[in-house]
């Protein structure tokens, strides 16, 4: 496995070494980087020229300069011991400083999205899969089919107009006109109609419970101006923390034994009642706090599986963490929306951001902030995932179908294993073998989808960076970004490789 | 393969024409059942049908070449701009409130500069084909003849063309056609295709490969290398046509990739240049334009959609026409 | 790959290679010697334990109904081993995962299933489910697919005890290893974390044989348990399954192609062809005194047979069985069978009485094997017929 390891290391370093050769020529290739110099007036426009080929040694034949890009960049694999040196842009500023101010930003952008897109289009994947052919999987199919056929930047595009601009206006007086209500009440209807199915009777009293329970939550949130500002209150809270107590049992153990649901109420429970306990230290509280928080939270959670778990303990611990963390995320959104009465004060109205990462020298608690740059990530989140989304979720259903049709699975059923067991511990466990795969290209593509999202978005992340230092035909910013790029593409699949054997035990152990 | 005389068991013969869902109906032939399939497949049929009637539309409209169209305006020619460009064409007939069902003056409205819109788009939808087809045509040549000789040949022919795929797939897609976009996207839309077509051939080789190495242990493949026959003619006659849907799909997928990619260069300013146009550099142009002039943006972003959708999902019947065993299932 | 079952140099057993494709020149399993006669263990018990009553099972499909069994009917007896054989296609699997409830949820069923006089097919979901594994159990074809590659053997034989009672997973695991001894693997404390690439062929039909009898089964339902093995591991795999039957005084219904795997093992045999039973008997009978031409037919194929064809060629049964979608009229072995007049062509014989209490075939012309002493003699070519 470890011959595996390093063996899988040298060969990407290898590849990765060639994709930088070649995309320099191609780069060196891609215009000519004198061009706004030569077209210039100025009086200094040949030493100005001068100049500039002496910065990108562009006396240098390009496959020859690549070499003494190469020196650089070779610097920067020694952390501390060499210089990391990638050249220095058109207007002579240091490229690692570029990289590093543009990485952190689209860090930020491309982690919430891909998890979400992950986790969201694999459940739903599973979903279908198991209701093939039902109306829910119509529904969930052209969707997604829409979703990867939608250009990104036109969705983000009408994401800005109608989810931020109209929005913020709305918010200034965030009445819901009964016909709306009754609009969105009847899509929510349609919606669990789909989702539930059943017989006719079924589904009739579906669509009547939802568009009752939708349209009179409109109406209800209307009334009380619940917008101008929003939270979730303490019931909504103890409600979804219970049933996510529930669900998370139902994942991983059912209800035939009951040690593990108690193990999960027990951890929510515990999640409320720190909710009062802890208000003055969550007042404005610093980020190591919310990750010491976590890890308490973690640990409980595993004390009270490890303690109420009885015979079932593992499935215990995981649902009680499980369920610790989900109601932890609870609280913390509530926080967060707490904050939202000051913070829109602060931003005039227009909560939801439509340009770049956060309000220009925005100060405030820890929550306002935190607020802040959620209502930024918002947007390009949503376009992303979008996308994402739609093709996590064909591939998974197609491969829970395959798997849920081999003969292992059949006699998992022959064993009078219950159908959760079936499906999570059978079915998905072989599922997420090629999902693996998918995940590693989606997580190293994401960074180039990026481009786009924050081009719209005006997020000055590496994106940005590329597509301004290609338009001016800049070579080593494009260099950067591209070597940040394919080593994320070369270290993904790597770990694709090493999931995927860590996954199978027949890879694993030969 | 079939030894009638096994001893006692059952014919290998009428085994196997029981499993095959005990029918024993006249055998259709393979390309037969893939047809009838498709043309049951649903959503891919309205694809089909719709891909179609763009590509008429588009064509026949403003014409192609020096071929003119039926609509009398063009694509080019600036005009006063008539109630603020706004479009004359109507869906909703009198009887129902509307103004009746007519295309007016001009139909998707006027740009900022009086061009005809309708016209315009249409030509966005040419170009932006053109390359598309372009791009999937390209794209699928070279990943075949890539995969099939690694597959056929092994040895160090394949080490060498898969670790150069190796190479290639590292380069993010689009980061390799914008910059290939920056440099040749002023040489014209068939210039552009070409070029893109040349980096997007990766998933496919790998493909190719993968089943050509399983194809390659087949007993009719060796029976034809035994019989001295040339590699070419084995990977041209016996193999290919044996993997002939997979590429299929592969290529009709990819032709729905490069329409959005083509958007999404000419977006970023790396696509198609002036004064050509095309349905992502209509949208890019417009975008601005979105709370004055909607439809600058609307009318181009629903063609690429519909087309994207269509092809789409005439990939997606394909391959169930060629692969039906992916919907079964024994739940 | 240690299998010490198998000989050195053996050649691993194929899956894709069913049992149509053995080498020629090795005897049929009906030859290999079984060490445990059936005679010595245990016979039947009065009580019925299964009973399956004009069961049957269509699939609706694009190209039409598929009618895969048309009112199949048996008892299965404590302790008893009840062969089912037919061709390939003929219904048996459908029947059998009937029984087990496995049927996709597309399949259209009707019939009765008697567990003990309860009707299944009448219970919850629930309700089948924990019958499932624990008193009827499977064991399926081809044991290179039908253990998941992710889990370890022990893992999964743990997993049968635990889905029906909660206990800790060392109780669970110690039952496993148990099991593994009874099968006959060597080392089976070891072996409980193997993974099921690490086992050969035949020692993973073990293990799923360990995992039926798991539970203490009353029933456990075979289906063409050897088939994808090798023919040398065949005969001890087959052993395997009548010594632990023994053990866990179970019944047996064991599906098969092949005649000749039940004729040391099953005190009954039950011949099924086009979705339906055509002859029910005592396995001697259907071996010497078969009443319904299909069973002479596939006879026929079985070589040095007492009172078989002696030097003369064998001769399979000539031509395809019928589509399951568009039947023939008459008798669905008409097109292929050597007595067939017009009634054949006619009427669908019923499941009827013959000349000996308990032996039922569905043939108009029975009384014509009868009148022979070897039946298998309308299978043969003229030139070759005694
Ligand atoms: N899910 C299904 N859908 C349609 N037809 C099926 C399905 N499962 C089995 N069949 C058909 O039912 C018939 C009987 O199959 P089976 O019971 O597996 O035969 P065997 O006797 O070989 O075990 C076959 O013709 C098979 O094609
Ligand atoms: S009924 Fe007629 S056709 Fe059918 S098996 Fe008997 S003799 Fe043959
Ligand atoms: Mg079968």
């Amino acid at each position: 496995m470890l011959v595996f390891i390093v063996r899988r290391v040298i060969i990407s370093f290898f590849i990765l070494l060639a994709a930088t050769f070649v995309m320099y020529l191609l780069v060196a290739n891609s215009g000519n980087p004198l061009q706004d110099l030569q077209e210039s007036r100025a009086p200094n426009r040949e030493a100005q020229i001068e100049a500039r080929i002496r910065l990108l040694n562009l006396d240098t034949p390009a496959p020859l300069r690549y070499f003494i890009w190469l020196r650089g960049a070779a610097g920067c694999l020694v952390p501390f011991a060499l210089e990391c040196d990638l050249g220095q842009s058109i207007q002579g500023q240091d490229v690692t400083a570029l990289l590093s101010v543009a990485f952190s930003q689209t860090l930020q952008l491309v982690i919430a999205a891909t998890v979400l897109a992950m986790v969201l289009g694999i459940t739903v994947g599973i979903v279908t899969a198991l209701r093939q052919y039902s109306g829910l999987d119509y529904t969930v199919t052209f969707s997604a089919f829409l979703f990867f056929s939608l250009p990104i930047f036109w969705v983000a595009v009408l994401l800005k107009e109608y989810g931020a601009i109209r929005f913020n206006d709305w918010l200034a007086d965030p009445t819901i006109p009964i016909g709306v209500a009754v609009v969105l009440g009847t899509i929510s209807g349609l919606f669990w109609m789909i989702v539930i199915a059943g017989d006719r009777t079924r589904r009739v009293t579906t669509f009547a419970a939802a568009f009752v329970a939708s349209a009179g939550a409109l109406w209800l949130l209307s009334e009380t101006q619940w917008f101008a500002d929003p939270g979730l209150g303490i019931v909504v809270i103890t409600v979804t923390a219970v049933g996510l107590a529930f669900l998370t049992t139902a994942v991983v153990a059912g209800f035939t034994y009951r040690n593990v649901l108690y193990a999960a109420l027990a951890a929510a429970g515990i999640g409320i009642v720190c909710h009062f306990a802890l208000d003055s230290v969550l007042d404005d509280p610093s980020g190591l706090t919310i990750v010491l928080l976590a890890l308490v939270t973690v640990a409980v959670g595993m004390g009270l599986g490890y303690g109420l778990g009885g015979l079932q303990r593992r499935q215990a611990i995981q649902a009680a963490v499980l369920t610790g963390l989900g109601t932890g995320g609870l609280l913390f959104v509530d926080r967060l929306l707490g904050a939202w009465d000051s913070y829109s004060d602060r931003v005039g109205g227009r909560v939801i951001a439509t340009i770049g990462a956060r309000t220009p020298n925005f100060q405030g608690t820890f929550w306002e902030e935190g607020l802040d740059r959620a209502t930024h990530l918002l947007l390009p989140t949503i376009a992303i995932v979008l996308i994402s989304f739609a093709t996590y979720t064909r591939y998974t259903r197609s491969s829970m179908l395959e798997v849920l049709n081999q003969d292992y699975v059949r006699t998992a059923r022959s064993k009078g294993l219950a159908e959760r067991g079936v499906v999570v511990k059978h079915a998905f466990r072989n599922a997420m073998i090629p999902i693996t795969t998918l995940m590693a290209f989606d997580f190293a593509g994401v960074l180039s989808g990026a481009v786009i999202t924050e081009r719209v978005f005006g997020w000055t992340g590496l994106g940005t960076l590329f597509v301004t230092s290609l338009a001016r035909v800049d070579p080593n910013p494009v260099m950067g970004f591209f070597l940040i790029a394919g080593t994320a593409v070369v270290v993904f699949n790597m770990l694709a490789d090493i999931g995927y054997a860590f996954l199978d035990p027949r890879i694993r152990l030969s | 393969m079939s030894d009638p005389t096994t001893p006692g068991s059952i014919p290998a013969a009428a085994a196997v024409a029981g499993d095959a869902q005990g029918m024993n109906v006249v055998a259709r032939t393979q390309a037969q059942m893939v047809r009838r399939r498709f043309f049951r497949h649903r959503a891919a049929m309205a694809g089909l049908i719709t891909l179609l009637l763009i590509v008429v539309l588009a064509f026949s409209s403003i014409g192609f070449a020096s071929v003119p169209g039926w609509w009398d305006k063009d694509y080019f020619s600036i005009a006063t701009v008539e109630n603020r460009g706004r479009p004359t064409l109507s869906v909703i007939p009198t009887w129902l409130g509307g103004d009746g069902m007519h295309l007016g003056e001009h139909p998707f409205g006027q740009d900022n500069v009086g061009k005809d819109y309708f016209a315009l788009t249409m030509r966005g939808v040419q170009q932006s084909l053109t390359i598309a087809f372009i791009v999937g045509l390209v794209g699928t040549v070279i990943g075949t003849m890539i995969g099939a000789t690694a597959g056929y040949f092994r040895g160090r022919v394949e080490a060498v063309l898969m670790r150069f795929t190796d190479v290639m797939i590292t380069i993010p897609l689009l980061v390799v056609a914008a910059v290939l976009g920056r440099r040749y996207g002023s040489s014209g839309i068939v210039v552009l295709g070409l070029v893109i077509g040349l980096v997007t051939w990766t998933g496919l080789a790998r493909l190719v490969r993968g089943e050509f190495l399983s194809l390659r242990e087949k007993e009719f493949v060796e029976a034809a290398r035994a019989a001295g026959t040339s590699a070419r003619r084995i990977i041209v006659k016996h193999m290919l046509p044996n993997i002939v849907g997979v590429i299929i799909v592969a290529a009709t997928l990819a032709v729905a990739a490069a329409i959005l990619l083509e958007a999404a260069l000419s977006f970023l300013g790396f696509g198609v240049q002036d004064p050509d146009t095309s349905l992502g550099k209509l949208i890019s142009t417009y975008q601005t334009a979105f709370s004055t002039r909607p439809w600058l943006f609307w009318f181009p972003g629903v063609f690429i959609i519909a087309i994207a959708l269509s092809v789409n999902f005439i990939g997606d019947g394909l391959r169930d026409a060629f692969d039906p065993r992916q919907n079964r299932v024994r739940d | 790959m240690t299998d010490p079952s198998l000989p050195v140099g053996a050649p691993l057993p194929d899956p894709a290679a069913g049992g149509v494709n053995q080498p020629e020149i090795i005897e049929s399993a009906a030859e290999v010697h079984v060490a445990t006669k059936l005679e010595e263990t245990a016979g039947p018990g009065e009580k019925e334990v299964l009973r399956v009553e004009d069961l049957t099972v269509s699939f609706p499909t694009d190209d039409g109904l598929v009618r895969a069994v048309r009112g199949v009917s048996y008892a299965v007896h404590e302790r008893e081993v009840l062969g089912i054989v037919g061709e390939s296609g003929s219904g048996k699997s459908v029947s059998s995962m009937a029984v087990m409830g496995l049927l996709p949820k597309s399949a259209r069923i009707s019939g009765k299933i008697l567990y003990r006089g309860d009707d299944l097919l009448k219970k919850s979901a629930k309700q089948q489910r924990a019958l499932r594994g624990k008193k009827i159990a499977m064991i399926f074809q081809d044991p290179m697919t039908a253990l998941n590659p992710v889990y370890s053997i022990g893992d999964q034989l743990a997993e049968a005890v635990l889905s029906h009672e909660i206990m800790p997973r060392k109780k669970a695991l110690a039952r496993a290893e148990e099991m593994l001894a009874l099968v006959g693997i060597p080392q089976p404390k070891k072996r409980l974390d193997n993974y099921p690439h690490e086992f050969s062929g035949g020692m993973r039909q073990r293990a799923m044989i360990a995992m039926a009898v798991i539970n203490n089964p009353d029933v456990i339902i075979a289906d063409e348990p050897t088939t994808a093995l090798d023919v040398t591991v065949q005969a001890q795999i087959l052993e395997t399954l009548v010594q632990v039957k023994d053990e866990v005084n179970a019944a047996i219904v064991l599906i098969t192609h092949d005649l000749g795997v039940v004729a040391g093992m099953a005190h009954r045999v039950l011949v099924m062809y086009a979705g339906k039973p055509v002859e029910i008997a005592e396995t001697d009978r259907i071996f010497y005194h078969p009443r319904m031409p299909y069973t002479a037919g596939l006879l026929g194929s079985i070589p040095s047979l007492e009172g078989g064809g002696g030097g003369s060629r064998l001769r399979p049964i000539v031509g395809t069985p019928p589509s399951l979608i568009n039947l023939p009229q008459g008798c669905p072995f008409s097109p292929r069978c050597p007595l067939a007049t017009d009634v054949c062509h006619e009427s669908e014989p019923p499941l009827a009485a013959t000349d000996e209490l308990g032996h039922v075939a569905a043939c108009h012309h029975w009384d014509k094997l009868a009148d022979v002493d070897d039946p298998t003699v309308y299978f043969r070519t003229e030139s070759e017929a005694v």
